[in-house]
């Protein structure tokens, strides 16, 4: 009965938020007042209605109800109860459902925080948004129905959870980064609200900025979790790895950022309106883009989704609709008429906002290009395959990742309009190379080595992270305040800066060997002594596992470790766990290989200094755009 | 000049989802045309119920036949086994199981409860010969005619209405 309800509730939210996705819009466009909505009551009906399905399918995996086809293609007895919580996101079907979820969230933020004076748009954005909605119910009910029953004979057991996702960062990883996607659906629905309006750009930046941030902020989350779980679940010690599922998140989020950005600009000087709207428009766009490239199945990755060419041609139907539809609707619409006679100039504040735009477009650009490019080849030669890998987009976004650091780190000193005093360079330059020098130092100190191709990425850490804390006013009396201020903007930047450092670092000093040891054997990787203690197999409640004792001794200081090799009963898949040992500088990884005799194995041995200062960096980006965004939500 | 600019980002979208689209319809027409007209791929693997005879493309003597892709861990597969058990007692035709991915011990354990329409099972633990014959998942199946040509592919559950829609008219030729 429990799934029958979820699926009955489903039904129900795909029936009204047609209905709130069309009633509304004809009302305004008829002129009558009486088809408009009491959107706030609304807004939470339908979000009921889709909790009630999501509690369902919770209730159907914590009963481990096998009857239910999504279950028992993602459930097993023996998992333990949080995975089998977080199994209900972990697939395509029950994944769409939390978006569901996520959006209908997004959207009473919206529509009880954005105190318009203007009732219309705020039904306006309310219709647009319920619109998508009924797309993305639409959608899951026709091609991916969680609620889907195998009967009359359920099997008795369900072929459990991809192992690979069993995983503790795997369970917060998803919905943090669903909510980011799902987030840009307001900008979304704001810009086209704009546009039928003719909304005066300040006006409408200003509903549109809170839920960017917010969004970039999810975004980055999420991206940070799941970059951190291929590190150590994987087993191959990278933190990224330009695989395209990766590659159709940072899409969005490198648009998401941009947005936010030109934004700034837009409710502060009127300024970059159309460009606003396309920015917010294509940033829904490429976050809808990226999960048809996902679950067409027409590109392939370590994600492994269930592939069905029908979800495809769904999708890039959804995608097509809202996407042409508002295309067209900017293409005729005469808005964002640049009324005041607002001038700026090339050391401005707008035009750094300007530049900064476009270098993260073309960043965007260039990595969606990059995935897509292996399709383009494959049909122009018929056939042959090729990949794009790192090589390509290290190499293409090295030069606009600089300019755009560069750019980063003078950001904070312009003025609008037109920067008066370039004092502040001397003094930055003067900062920046100090704090450069003395980390070199530190680095020297800690790998007795320096690299000079790490030179160039460490001193523009620097840079931005002196552009942004202003050492120089450190003493002068309204320093707290600024900082205080500017609290979201730093920890911004600031975390731009350290993961910037952690990736210098961690691309020029990280040791990785593939070595052969018995048991009771070791193995030296310049300071470090590599020993194999034991081995032994244990059980967990749904696999088998061979557990690796590994000792790490440096100097006087030795670390036992654990790597770990599981084979999941229920679907005969193994998995790898590093056993990591986190210290504040430097990560010591080891994961497991092959069994190659009786007790001699492979292990793959990684030093992987500052590491953990990418994540760090995230972290920091993510903390400060979500306290922007929270910040202009209390202003709206 | 300025219209031509604000009709410029729809028509790049438009172009994109062309050409989005035609990966698609090219996809589907793979999946279909890939092995259909050629014959079954050679393959080494060891039979499911005996773990030291390695069966070959040879062993696959008795034509027309169905290769079945199965495992324990496929729901689907269950639902489907009471039709393969029918159409083996019914068809003139023999059914040969690709075991895929799968724990051999579990897979017998099935086959002697639940009963055995295969004329054998060739395990492929690694999914070696399932990667040469494109195969999506578990369950699917290829039908073979009478001169070792593939002649049809269908992924997912066999029932009697996939069976009279796409396999009926190979017998009845």
């Amino acid at each position: 009965m429990i799934p029958e309800l979820g699926h009955i509730s489903l039904i129900t939210h795909l029936i009204l938020s047609l209905f709130a996705g069309t009633v509304p819009l004809a009302g305004l466009f008829l002129g009558r007042q009486s088809f408009l909505l009491h959107i706030e009551r609304f807004s939470l009906i339908l979000f009921s209605l889709i909790t009630v399905s999501f509690l369902c399918l919770v209730y159907s995996f914590l009963m481990d109800d096998f009857s239910v086809a999504y279950v028992a293609q993602n459930s097993n007895i023996n998992l333990p109860y949080y995975f089998k919580f977080a199994a209900t996101w972990g697939a395509h079907e029950g994944s769409l459902v939390f978006w569901i979820l996520a959006m209908n969230a997004w959207l009473i933020g919206f529509t009880f925080l954005t105190k318009s004076k203007d009732k219309k748009f705020s039904q306006l954005v309310f219709s647009i948004s319920c619109q998508v909605m009924f797309a993305f119910t639409l959608f899951t009910l026709f091609t991916s129905n969680p609620f889907e029953r195998i009967l009359p004979v359920p099997p008795l057991n369900g072929s459990d959870l991809n192992p690979s996702l069993q995983d503790i960062a795997f369970t917060v990883h998803p919905p943090l980064l669903y909510l980011g996607y799902s987030g840009l659906l307001i900008p979304f629905a704001i810009a086209v609200a704009a546009m039928l309006f003719q909304t005066e750009t300040r006006v409408w930046a200003s509903y549109a900025r809170p839920w960017a941030l917010l969004s970039c902020g999810f975004l980055t989350l999420g991206i940070a979790l799941g970059s951190w779980w291929a590190y150590y679940e994987l087993g191959w010690g990278g933190w990224w790895f330009w695989d395209p599922v990766e590659n159709a998140a940072f899409v969005p989020w490198l648009l998401s950022v941009a947005l936010f950005h030109s934004l700034i600009t837009s409710q502060n000087r009127g300024l970059f309106g159309k460009w606003s709207v396309l920015l917010s428009i294509f940033a829904f766009a490429t976050s809808l883009l990226g999960t048809f490239l996902v679950r067409s199945g027409i590109l392939t990755s370590v994600h492994a989704f269930a592939l069905d060419p029908e979800r495809g041609v769904f999708i890039l139907a959804i995608l097509a609709f809202f996407i042409i539809g508002s295309l067209t609707i900017y293409s005729v619409k005469d808005f964002a008429k640049t009324s005041s006679n607002t001038t700026y100039t090339l050391t401005s504040k707008e035009f750094g906002f300007l530049l900064n735009n476009l270098l993260l477009v073309i960043l965007a650009i260039s990595i969606l290009f990059g995935t897509i490019f292996p399709l383009i080849y494959e049909s122009i030669t018929a056939g042959k395959k090729i990949s794009v890998g790192a090589p390509y987009f290290e190499a293409v976004l090295f030069p606009f990742a600089l300019a755009l650091g560069a750019l980063q780190g003078l950001a904070l000193f312009l003025g609008w309009g037109k920067t008066t005093s370039f004092t502040f360079l001397k003094r930055l330059i003067l900062e920046s190379a100090s704090i450069f020098i003395l980390v070199l130092l530190i680095l020297f100190i800690l790998f007795d080595n320096l690299y000079l191709n790490s030179f160039v990425i460490i001193f523009l850490a620097t840079w931005i992270a002196a552009g942004t804390l202003q050492f120089g006013k450190i003493g002068s009396k309204d320093y707290f305040k600024i900082i205080q201020r500017r609290s979201a903007v730093i920890f911004a930047h600031v975390g731009m800066a350290i993961l910037t450092l952690g990736i210098a670092v961690v691309t020029n000093y990280s040791l990785e060997k593939e070595i052969l040891l018995a048991k009771g054997d070791s193995y030296q990787i310049e300071e470090l002594d590599v020993s194999f203690d034991s081995i032994e197999d244990s059980v967990g409640p749904n696999y088998l596992s061979k557990l690796a004792k590994v000792s790490f001794t440096e100097g006087s200081s030795t670390k036992q470790v654990i790597a770990e090799k599981r084979t999941y009963f229920p679907s005969g898949q193994p998995t790898t766990e590093a056993g990591i040992e986190t210290e504040v500088f430097k990560d010591l990884y080891v994961s497991m290989g092959d069994n190659l005799e009786a007790d001699i194995w492979s292990f793959k041995v990684q030093v992987k200094p500052f590491i953990r200062w990418i994540w760090l960096g995230a972290l920091l980006i993510a903390i400060g755009t979500i306290i922007s965004g929270v910040r202009l939500t209390r202003r709206l | 000049m300025r219209k031509i600019i604000d009709i410029l980002p729809l028509l790049v979208f438009a172009a994109l989802v062309l050409v989005l689209l035609s990966f698609l319809s090219d996809r589907d027409d793979q999946l279909e045309t890939v092995l259909i007209d050629s014959t079954f791929p050679e393959f080494s693997l060891t039979n499911l119920s005996d773990e030291s005879s390695i069966l070959g493309k040879k062993d696959i003597s008795q034509l027309p036949a169905l290769i079945n892709v199965w495992a324990t861990w496929c729901i689907a597969c269950r639902v489907e086994h009471p039709f393969l058990m029918k159409l083996k007692e019914e068809e003139a035709l023999a059914i040969y199981g690709l075991n895929y991915k799968d724990n051999r011990e579990k897979a017998l354990d099935l086959l002697k409860r639940d009963g055995n329409p295969y004329v054998f099972s060739i395990y492929d633990y690694e999914g070696r010969l399932a990667i040469d014959l494109g195969v999506y998942g578990a369950p699917e199946t290829f039908f073979i005619d009478k001169e070792g040509i593939i002649q049809e592919r269908h992924v997912g559950v066999i029932d009697e209405k996939v069976w009279a829609d796409k396999f009926q008219k190979y017998l009845d030729e």
